[in-house]
């Protein structure tokens, strides 16, 4: 079995800050798994999908929750007719067959969960199968990529030290300014004054985030008002629609951050 | 009131004394009630002196009623007789001799029979709600009436009764204004927008544009409510008026806003204080103007849509009269209103000079210079210029005092300045003078109540109650020493509640991660529980490996099913808090002391307890030998987490020594009244058990092990936070390894507290 669904045919766009793309790379030829630290909607989950398709390598992507179970990344035991039979799960796909396993949001997961990719991220590069009695040997281009938001940190919620320790990790952050007008015009079709604005507005909000916000608007967020604007909606209208409204239901906020944004058009 | 005088109307009204009527019907009161009206009041008259209520009720009404007739027609003034009555048996002497006088001044406000029967009813109903508190209101009935119509009067004072709960004393601290939430929600109910309704979204609303956060405060009551109506600023401290009389609803809530965004300017761009060497008054009031005007420029260049909040304030005219202070609002506007046109030669000079230098406006010297300049031009105009009655215009400008270093030494004409800045305050205070005709008397009342309390509030502290004894155990012998130590329980010392409100705003880190953490302790999401024997749903991992199980010829687990569930928090804390004579020692490299930031952590941790809804109570304790073991109720259980605790947990003072066990002892018999399935005893403690008539260690170490048994005798868990780094040892031998925790770098406990108890209570 190959995994060519899980491959990635068309350029994703993704517009580099620094030389993230560079080390990403180096990190892959080296098999050093990474993490990538960021806030929601600061572009981990394109950057992961552009490289994988530079790469030219499957993606796997698996959304971490808190009801996950080691099960449902390693695989179980199905019941058919005969009885049972295994079924390979998405880190188990990849291991077997090479691709990249993107875990995303892993701290949602809990911690015990987790440590079953701990054989697979230091030099063993195994993945034992206990309920098979199997250990499988990690295909070459098998490669681990977790992504977290540091926001979410809480004594209750937070990596295992010895799970940490086994990353590389690229932080992520809102591009500056003038890149990131630059990404909501690409990806949104509005006028480069327009982003611009947005941009402004979005770092008002960015300045509430931990008193009152728990995380400002983000460069997604941005995209979203700027689509409203692109087919007609006006600005103000488009900015509660895809950032006040959404992002808190605090009255108070909800004025203040419409207030701001009043002050800044 | 004279006593032969008084004397003689109770005689003519005594139960017999019929025929004195030419005394009592002054001819204020013949004209009141005409022919046989007469008769009827004058038997309202004598109906109330026969019930015996003293002379001061029936003086009152005899007083007081004709001139309520002349208002409201005879019929209702006789009436009123009743409702005096009734007002006298539930509310007392006092009630009932004011409530004709304060009738009488409601009857001059509500000029309607019909209102005037309403009123009537709030206050009788008032009387059977909260008697105790009706004679303070009915003294201030007029000033009440001057801001509220009748229904929203009954709505203060529904408030009121309602914020007292059960208890009398709360009840009279609010209808006194002793308790400050009195004025707010009477600001509340005479339609106003208040500052603090205002003040999170104006906190947040300069976060967002500046990621300014200055502390917003009212202006303390001191410096008079009333007697500043513009915004102020200093270095760190912005002061903002409660409210801004004249605006109403949406415009009120710009006024704020406009204020806030003139002021974080005037932070952004003002940088330096001016020094205010040699300059006039008149300078000095224009080049706060320009300055005024360039900020808010600079700050327009940001965010320009700033320009539609303040322009609508500047309402100057372009005609009128050229006197000064219309000038300088004319100036004012001409500089941020391009739209405006004046014809005046002045205000245009002055526009010009502003714009010509539109490339300088980051420099603040140039306001300095224009200003000077405006101002020689001025003074050649002959203009006049008032400093005592100038008030900067319009309503969102700051006072300037910010802008000002009063502290230069070159200073020539210092006080002359000062006096500009003393004139807005002036002003205002001959205005609060006549605003409340009843000023004297109502103060002297206040005055009155204000010592009374203080005084039963000395008597309390200085003698404590001795509440309990317990037994103390002694190693040596083995045995408990029976009623050997005695609590004594004092009232906590009020200290500034606002006290406990900055602490949350200076740590406003820790108090988002402690939101955040109560949000996800509290929903109580439901989870699937697996693995159970029995539930609704099939566990399919379960399921599998049962067949897997049964396939290798192994017994399989019947535990197959899953189910849904929430997890439910039931645990009461009581927090006990060591404020002996140690917890005055400053912390190495912090100006606070232990006590200090006991209180802050306590502050935090009450915060993450009032938000998670677990019932919890607050106690702090010190010894002073065995006979006098100090404890402090904070808070109790069934007590709200209110301004009253947060005043008394700010009020908290160090001293004495540290007999802990029979505390415990006593924390313990609180909490065992506590139905919950968990209860936990949580300590905080900076130092070895002692006390001064104990001189062998070891003896209250023991003693105090043996409390904590019987604590977990009794199903209750006892935690310890240990605040001396060498406490070790005898700490763990009171405690348990497993129950204490030591904090090795003590500024960290206000941040530690609060972390531990969601760990110990998840």
């Amino acid at each position: 079995m190959d995994l060519d669904d899980y491959r990635i045919d068309k350029e994703p766009y993704y517009r580099a800050l620094g030389n993230e793309v560079a080390l990403f790379e180096a990190a892959f030829t080296a098999r050093m798994p990474m993490m990538l630290k960021g806030p929601t909607g600061s572009g981990k989950t394109r950057f992961i999908e552009y490289m994988a398709w530079k790469l030219n390598k499957p993606l796997l992507t698996v959304s971490c929750h808190e009801d996950m179970t080691a099960s449902d990344l390693v695989g179980r035991f199905l019941l058919d007719a005969q009885g049972t039979v295994w079924n390979d799960g998405p880190l188990t796909l990849a291991v077997r067959h090479g691709g990249i396993c993107y875990l995303d949001e892993i701290v949602e997961a809990r911690q015990d969960t987790t440590v079953v990719i701990h054989s697979l991220t230091d030099e063993r590069r195994i993945l034992p199968l206990e309920k098979k009695n199997e250990v499988i040997k990690a295909h070459p281009d098998f490669y681990v990529v977790i992504s977290y938001n540091p926001g979410y940190q809480s004594v209750l919620k937070d990596l295992k030290e010895s799970t940490k320790q086994r990353f590389g990790a690229i932080d992520f952050n809102y591009p500056p300014a003038d890149l990131e007008a630059e990404i909501v015009a690409h990806e949104s079709g509005v006028d480069d004054k327009v982003a611009a604005l947005l941009v402004k507005i979005a770092g008002r909000s960015r300045n509430l985030k931990g008193h009152g916000l728990d995380e400002g608007a983000s460069t997604r967020m941005l995209v979203h008002a700027g689509q409203l604007v692109s087919r007609g909606i006006p600005l103000g209208e488009a900015c509660q629609v895809a950032l006040v409204l959404p992002i808190t239901d605090d009255p108070d906020m909800r004025d203040a951050l419409t207030s701001a944004i009043a002050a800044c058009a | 009131m004279k006593t032969t005088q008084s004397a003689k109307f109770l005689k003519v009204v005594s139960p017999d004394g019929e025929g004195d009527e030419e005394r009592l019907l002054t001819p204020a009161a013949r004209r009141a009630f005409p022919d046989d009206l007469a008769a009827r009041w004058l038997r309202a008259c004598r109906k109330l002196a026969q019930a015996g209520y003293g002379e001061a009720i029936v003086t009152s009404y005899v007083r007081n009623s004709p001139a309520i007739a002349e208002i409201l027609g005879p019929e209702i003034a006789i009436e009123m007789a009743d409702p005096v009555s009734a007002i006298t048996i539930k509310a007392k002497r006092k009630a009932g001799a004011l409530l004709p006088w304060a009738a009488l001044k409601a009857a001059e406000r509500l000029k309607n029979e019909q209102l005037f029967r309403s009123w009537l009813g709030v206050i009788e109903r008032f009387a059977a709600l909260a008697p105790e508190s009706v004679a303070p209101v009915l003294e201030k009935m007029d000033t009440l009436l001057a801001e509220l119509n009748v229904s929203r009067l009954e709505a203060w004072v529904l408030a009121g009764v309602r914020s007292g709960g059960g208890d009398k004393a709360r009840r009279l601290r609010f209808f006194t204004f002793a308790d400050p939430q009195a004025k707010l929600w009477l600001q509340r109910e005479s339609g106003g927008v208040v500052f603090t309704d205002m003040e999170r979204r104006l906190k947040a609303y300069l976060t967002a544009l500046w990621r300014l956060r200055i502390p917003i405060r009212e202006p303390s009551p001191g410096a008079g409510e009333q007697s500043r109506r513009r915004v102020s600023f200093d270095r760190g401290l912005i002061l903002l008026p409660p409210t801004f009389p004249g605006y109403r609803g949406l415009q009120a809530e710009e006024v704020f806003r406009a204020s806030l965004a003139h002021v974080a300017a005037h932070f952004m761009y003002s940088r330096e204080k001016f020094p205010l060497r040699s300059l006039k008054p008149l300078q000095v009031a224009l080049v706060s103007l320009i300055e005024d005007a360039r900020v808010e420029h600079l700050a327009m260049r940001d965010f320009p849509g700033l320009r539609r909040l303040w322009l609508p304030f500047h309402i100057a005219q372009a005609s009128g009269a050229s006197t000064a202070p219309s000038l300088l609002a004319r100036l004012s506007r001409a500089l941020i209103d391009p739209g405006f046109e004046d014809a005046d030669g002045w205000v245009r000079k002055g526009r010009e000079r502003f714009f010509a230098r539109e490339d300088e406006w980051e420099n603040p010297q140039i306001s300095r210079e224009i200003g000077g300049l405006l101002g020689n031009d001025l003074g050649q105009m002959r203009v006049q210029f008032n400093p005592r009655t100038y008030v900067v215009e319009p309503p969102y400008h700051d006072d300037n005092m910010g802008l000002w270093d009063f502290n230069d030494p070159d200073s020539e004409n210092f006080e002359e300045a000062e006096l500009l800045f003393e004139s807005v305050r002036f002003e205002q205070q001959q205005e609060d003078d006549t605003s409340s005709p009843d000023r004297e008397r109502k103060s002297e009342g206040e005055a009155d109540e204000v010592n009374r309390a203080a005084l039963s509030r000395e008597a309390y502290q200085e003698e404590g109650i001795p509440v309990a004894r317990y037994p103390e155990y002694d190693y040596v012998t083995g045995r408990e020493r029976g009623e050997w130590t005695t609590i004594v329980e004092y009232q906590p010392k009020p200290g500034p509640a606002g006290l406990i409100e900055r602490i949350l705003e200076d740590r406003h880190d820790t108090v988002n991660r402690i939101t955040a953490l109560i949000r996800s302790a509290r929903v109580g999401r439901a989870e699937r529980l697996k693995r159970q024997a029995e539930g609704e749903l099939l566990d399919i991992d379960a399921c599998i490996e049962a067949v897997v199980s049964r396939k290798i010829g192994v017994t399989p687990d019947p535990h197959v099913y899953a189910t849904m569930g929430r997890r439910h928090r039931d645990l009461s804390v009581l927090v006990l808090l060591d404020i002996s004579e140690s917890t005055k020692d400053k912390v190495l490299g912090e100006m606070a002391t232990v006590l200090d930031l006991e209180r802050q952590a306590t502050a935090l941790l009450a915060h993450a307890m009032d938000g998670l809804g677990d019932p919890f109570a607050i106690a702090a304790f010190c010894s002073n030998r065995r006979e006098e073991v100090r404890y402090y109720r904070i808070k109790d259980f069934a007590e709200p987490y209110d301004a009253m605790a947060r005043s008394s947990l700010a009020g908290l003072e160090g001293g004495l020594s540290t007999r802990i066990g029979a505390v415990i002892r006593h924390a313990g018999v609180d909490l065992a009244g506590q139905s919950t399935h968990r209860r936990l005893l949580l300590i905080v403690t900076d130092g070895e058990p002692s006390d001064v008539d104990v001189t062998d260690k070891k003896y209250l170490v023991e003693d105090a092990r043996k409390a904590v048994n019987s604590l977990a005798g009794a199903g209750i868990d006892t935690f310890c936070v240990g605040l001396d780094s060498g406490g070790d040892s005898y700490l763990t031998r009171i405690f348990g390894r497993q129950n204490v925790v030591q904090i090795d770098r003590l500024e960290r406990l206000p941040e530690r507290l609060p972390m531990l108890y969601f760990r110990l209570t998840s």
